[in-house]
């Protein structure tokens, strides 16, 4: 299932991007060159938690700590031919994309 | 095709995996994993554990471990291959005793390559081999891969993806470098996701665990996780891993990958039963116990039994004892426990021959075979005690029995048994999991919150599993006041909730031992503990489930109160006695019990105890036996001790509900209180053995069983001739009552010791007494003992130089002390007691009280005994200053440099210390004196002597105990003006009447009562004896506080006669004493003056 979102126009597909737009400029990805995923330091953010209203929650504190957790991929996309490599990392929690431009060696 | 994991850590990872293992099985059976592999950290204290909720799932256990190798710096994975278990635990039993760090080196394995030669061993990204891999040292990698080729039975490379970015450990790319490796080498890889979560979500979780671990605030630093992915995942998800690690080695899907886990997984997969041993039983050999073979055994039991039936009874009774014996051997025979019985009676007889007292408690005592080999001292013929609740063919488990000794000298036991019985024992281990307490401090340290805030939290709360700190905060009256309003508080105190019961450390249980064959290290992995112990690393229910002989030891301080009484006995009046043969009957003795005056007994001694005797009168041993099962908190909430004393006291008429149960009945006033009685109805009624009757009762124990039980027994009831009304009301009797029925062995086993305690209290008072103020085994505190030694006539002698030894010792006195109480005899308290006078006798306060003295200080006062003075004892008795000036202050001195006859005083003898400390006297190691000058002479220096206060003060401070007079005494004016009421006389007292009392606090209590609410027991001693008070809901508000923070108490209340001797009082109102002291002193001044005026 795909579906485009709207803040950063990242079209996705099964949960993996599939295209995106960047600087005006749409990208078809050609391939993943890698994926990782990053979590933790929930703590660093527990001030942070003054301002939530638990109460709001699933009923678990662990569904409301904000453990910083996303997905990253590495991909070679193109807009017309020209190949580069990206960074395209989803917030699971804020569910928004960043799109950045990267060298495939890194 | 369904995944297995190789890997994983359950909370038996201690402080570090963060799951139980009941959930990390469940969900692998929920994933239809065909097998599931259990590789906690350093211990494998999970096992039997794990085995059995296997099988509860149907699902296959692996085992294995995950060991620190090389300073632990890198991890390996080891796993047992099927079949070869033992290899695994001895492999890890001699790494534990090899190793104090537990770390595996080459040269360990290269040591025990009997055991490493039938492993499996996984290199994963912890491993020197990947971590060689990760920095392109491939070389050494091949290296590593050698040097363990002929150690193991099998290696292989284990890759693992957490998703980690970059290429180190849990990256794709590197478990993609190990694939190739592998791929080249030709060695088998293996897939697993090094579990340590059960789902994403407990990251956090796992966080707390390790800065609880490093004892470091979470940090980046702290943490060991890069992201939640090493939770348990699908077949699908591992299989969409090994795809993509194969990928980047080059193949194009990760089906071999997958294939080899499998393999792996089928060449390690063990049967809970067969394998791990569970329901199996294994005793130690037959020639252990003196036979040739199992036969053998049966005979040796046969000829220990028989060989004592005649010394224990006579004429017609030990026909019927035969008959039993009989009944009882074709059951032990049938289920093959002749070892275990043997075994059993082997140690008890190594106890005694210690010269250690020893009795056996709980359901034991209900079997004839237990009193003939001397393991229980309770006859059970005449008591009415039946073998099947503790031992039955239809269970055919293992029978349970625990053995009392002393306290004391509990560890002697340890070291004859180890001699004994070598490799073939071991002692037990107790997993410590998170309550609320820990929970809260560790999460709390971790997150950085004030200790003091948390610390608060931690104090306040009782001891309730962390998953009910919210509730508790939000309901307890007293926890309302902290105010918890801070969002990361209630953070904290949420994320405690997960830690609930994960287990968080291992240690020794603190009496149980588990003896088996000499292939007891074949069946569990061993470590020594902190005593030196070798420990299983098995729990005692793990230890049952695969049929250990598991003995509780328990160390008894009152066991070691009566022998050390005994021992006085012997010392003071030249006669040895033999407590185990006294009469059960003596009157004298019952006449103590009934007066309540009953501090220093066992079991009941306790102010709830005490009023229960006193509205009981227990007038026979099995009188003692119902008082102990009905001071349960079951009969105490479900109120069964009103209807029995009503019938007990002719107030109200025997139940009745037929004639087939008058006899069953008949010795609790035909009310249900024992569990051998429950047992004898169900078997009376329904025609069924007493052996099936016991498994029926323990069915009544839930809801659901009841309910079982209710459909079974009236059809059988029915069909045995009896009718519906009687079926009816005697299932209404069962229901109600035998779920909080007792034992009634149990309770007899119990009440051997509290007979024996109440005689020697009786008989021989001051022996006694000092048995309990040197062993200290009850609720009160020793000055509470002290002043009870007073009231019977005892004379309190204080610590002496010369004359005290480490414990409390009696002495002979002619000095006249105060007359012994006595019980008031009126018209309301039932027949005439005769109480103990033990005038003519003193107690000799020993050294061990003392503030600040150690064991060796003690030693050598006593060995350099006698001293001639003051300068001697400094110089000889290797005493420190502190030490010698509080002796100075409790008087040590004073009969030494006779105060009493001198114009000397304490002050001028710690003058006389300070000065001779000044001059410089040494004492040498040796004992040799050398003077630099020539000690001082000791003279009167005119300064006043210490007050009573101060005599008193110093009492109190530097021994707990106030010897030279009670706290009281100060008050006496002030309580004779206002009419305050001794102890003694307030059971000549009008039921109804208001009084008034004084006291100091001995205990304050706020135990679960019947109606829910909360009561707050207060005990309070006044030299004359203890008042119990109790303050309900009306009165706390206004005087909670002052019972919780004050020591000396005026209080108002309302009495109650309960019974023959039982009192009761109703606290109305509170007062701290010194305050209203200073009140009355205040007015009595002024109206002296206005009269004077």
């Amino acid at each position: 299932m795909a579906g485009v979102s709207e803040s950063h126009r990242v079209l996705a597909a099964n949960g993996e991007p599939i295209e995106f737009i960047h600087s005006g400029v749409r990208f078809r990805i050609h391939a993943i060159v890698s994926q990782w995923r990053k979590s933790g330091g929930w703590w660093n953010r527990i001030k942070e938690i003054e301002d939530v209203d638990l109460s709001n929650t699933s009923g678990s504190i662990l569904d409301s700590l904000d453990d910083g957790s996303c997905s990253v991929w590495r991909v070679e996309a193109a807009p017309i031919g020209a190949l580069a490599t990206f960074e395209i990392e989803l917030d699971e929690k804020t569910k928004s994309w960043q799109i950045r431009p990267t060298s495939r060696s890194t | 095709m369904s995944f297995v994991h190789l890997r994983t850590a359950s909370g038996y990872s201690f402080k570090y995996g963060t799951s139980h293992i009941s959930s990390l099985v469940e969900r692998a059976a929920e994933f239809n994993m065909p097998a599931l592999a259990l590789t906690d950290r350093e211990k494998m204290a999970g096992v039997i554990r794990f085995a059995k909720e296997c099988e509860k799932f149907g699902i296959a256990p692996i085992l294995g471990v995950n060991l620190s190798l090389v300073q632990k710096k890198y991890r390996v994975t080891l796993l047992a291959q099927s079949g070869k278990l033992p290899d695994l635990y001895k492999f890890l039993t001699a790494l534990n005793i090899e190793s104090n760090l537990g770390v595996v080196t080459n040269k360990f394995i290269e040591k025990y390559e009997r055991y490493s030669k039938n492993l499996f061993i996984m290199h994963g990204p912890e491993s020197q081999l990947v971590d060689a891999l990760s920095k392109r040292r491939e070389s050494e990698a091949k290296g590593i891969l050698n040097s363990y080729r002929d150690l193991f039975a099998n290696q292989a490379i284990e890759c693992v993806t957490h998703l980690v970015a970059g290429d180190g450990p849990f990256s794709t790319s590197l478990a993609g470098k190990s694939l190739a490796f592998a791929r080249d080498q030709k060695i088998p890889a293996v897939i697993t996701n090094a579990v340590r979560l059960l789902d994403k979500r407990d990251g956090p979780i796992a966080d707390i665990l390790d800065s609880t671990r490093n004892l470091t605030p979470l940090s980046a630093n702290t943490v060991e996780r890069k992201n939640s992915e090493a939770y348990l995942k699908n077949s699908a998800v591992m299989s969409y891993l090994a795809d993509e690690i194969s990928r980047l080695a080059g193949e194009r899907s990760g089906r071999r990958l997958i294939a080899t886990t499998l393999e792996w997984a089928d060449a390690t997969k063990l049967s809970p039963r067969r394998d791990i041993g569970l329901g199996n039983i294994h005793l130690p050999e037959p020639s252990v116990v003196g036979a040739k073979d199992h036969l053998d055994t049966s005979r040796l039991l046969r000829s220990r039994c028989e060989g004592n039936i005649f010394s224990k009874y006579h004429g017609s009774k030990s026909i019927v004892a035969a008959n039993r014996l009989e009944e009882e051997l074709s059951v032990i025979t049938k289920l093959g426990f002749e070892t275990y019985f043997l075994t059993v009676a082997d140690i008890v007889d190594i106890v005694k021959k210690l010269g250690i007292r020893v009795a056996a408690r709980g359901s034991g005592a209900g079997s004839l075979i237990c009193y003939l080999l001397g393991i229980s001292g309770v006859e059970p013929i005449d008591n009415g005690l039946i073998m099947e609740r503790f031992c039955s063919p239809t269970r055919g488990e293992l029978p349970d029995i625990d053995i009392d000794v002393e306290s004391a000298r509990r560890l002697e036991i340890y070291d004859e048994i180890f001699k004994r019985y070598g490799e073939r024992c071991a002692t037990v281990s107790m997993v410590e999991t998170y309550r609320a307490r820990h929970a809260i401090r560790d999460v709390g340290a971790a997150m950085g919150i004030s200790p003091v805030e948390i610390d608060l939290i931690a104090k306040s709360l009782p001891n309730i599993r962390s998953s009910n700190i919210a509730k508790a905060l939000e309901n307890l009256p007293e926890l309302k006041n902290l105010k918890i309003n801070s969002k990361v508080l209630k953070m904290a105190v949420e994320i405690s909730g997960y830690l609930d019961r994960l287990p968080r450390h291992l240690s020794m249980h603190p009496c149980a031992i588990a003896i088996s064959d000499i292939d007891l290290r074949e069946r569990v992995p061993i470590e020594i503990n902190r005593s030196g112990y070798p420990m299983m690393q098995f729990d005692k229910d793990d230890v049952e489930d695969i049929g250990l002989l598991k003995l509780d030891v328990l160390g008894v301080r009152m066991q070691s109160a009566i022998s050390y009484a005994i021992s006085e006995i012997e010392r003071v009046e030249g006669k040895k006695l033999d407590i185990d043969t006294i009469p059960l009957n003596d009157k004298n003795t019952f006449d103590l019990i009934k007066s309540t005056r009953t501090l220093g007994v066992f079991q009941i001694e306790s102010p709830g105890q005490r009023e229960l005797i006193g509205k009981f009168s227990p007038k026979s041993f099995t009188d003692l036996v119902i008082d102990i099962s009905l001071f349960r908190p079951g009969p105490v909430k479900s109120d069964m001790i009103s209807p029995f004393l009503g019938v007990r006291h002719g107030l109200s008429p025997i139940p009745k509900i037929h004639e087939d149960l008058d006899e069953i009945l008949s010795e609790t006033e035909g009310v249900v209180v024992f569990h051998e009685q429950v047992i004898k109805i169900i078997s009376k009624l329904t025609g069924i053995t007493l052996a099936v009757a016991d498994e029926k009762r323990r069915e009544l124990g839930d809801f659901e069983g009841q309910q079982r039980v209710c459909d079974w027994f009236f059809p059988a009831a029915l069909a045995n001739g009896y009718e519906i009304s009687v079926v009816t009301k005697v299932w209404e009797v069962l229901r109600a009552f035998a779920s909080f029925g007792f034992c009634k062995a149990h309770a007899a086993a119990f009440a051997l010791p509290t007979y024996q305690s109440a005689w020697l209290k009786s008989h021989y008072t001051a022996h006694f007494l000092s048995g309990v103020l040197t062993h200290d085994p009850g609720m009160y505190p020793k000055r509470v003992i002290l002043d009870d030694a007073r009231q019977w006539g005892i004379k309190i002698f204080p610590i002496d130089v010369n004359k005290s030894k480490r414990n409390y010792q009696v002495e002979l006195t002619s000095i006249v002390a105060r007359a012994p109480y006595q019980a008031p005899n009126l018209n309301s308290t039932g027949e005439p007691l005769e109480l103990p006078d033990a005038r003519g006798y003193g107690i000799r306060v020993g050294f061990s009280d003392l503030s600040g003295i150690d064991e060796k200080e003690i030693l050598s006062i006593v060995e350099n005994q006698p001293y001639l003075d003051l300068v001697d004892f400094i110089n000889r008795s290797g005493s420190s200053r502190p030490t010698v000036e509080n002796l100075v202050k409790v008087g040590a001195f004073d009969l030494l440099h006779n105060l009493d006859k001198s114009n000397l005083n304490r002050r001028d003898l710690l003058l006389h210390v300070q000065d001779i400390y000044k001059l410089g006297a040494q004492v040498k190691l040796s004992g040799q004196q050398t003077f630099e000058l020539i000690p001082p002479d000791l003279r009167p220096s005119g300064l006043p002597d210490l007050t009573l206060n101060e005599i008193v003060r110093n009492e109190v401070d530097l021994l707990g105990l106030d010897i030279t007079g009670h706290l009281l005494e100060f008050y006496g004016d002030f309580l004779n003006s206002i009419g305050a009421i001794k102890s003694c006389d307030l059971i000549k007292q009008r039921s109804g009447s208001s009084v008034l009392v004084a006291g100091v606090k001995v205990a304050l209590q706020t135990p679960p009562v019947r109606s829910g609410r909360r009561v707050m027991f207060l005990t309070i001693d006044d030299g004359y004896g203890c008042n119990d008070i109790t303050f309900f809901e009306d009165t706390q508000k206004e005087h909670a506080s002052l019972l919780r923070n004050s020591w000396i108490f005026l209080i108002r209340g309302e009495l109650r006669r309960t019974g023959p001797r039982g009192i009761s009082i109703r606290g109305t109102a509170a007062w701290e004493l010194a305050d209203s002291y200073n009140n009355w002193r205040n007015l009595t001044s002024e109206n002296l003056k206005g009269g004077a005026k």
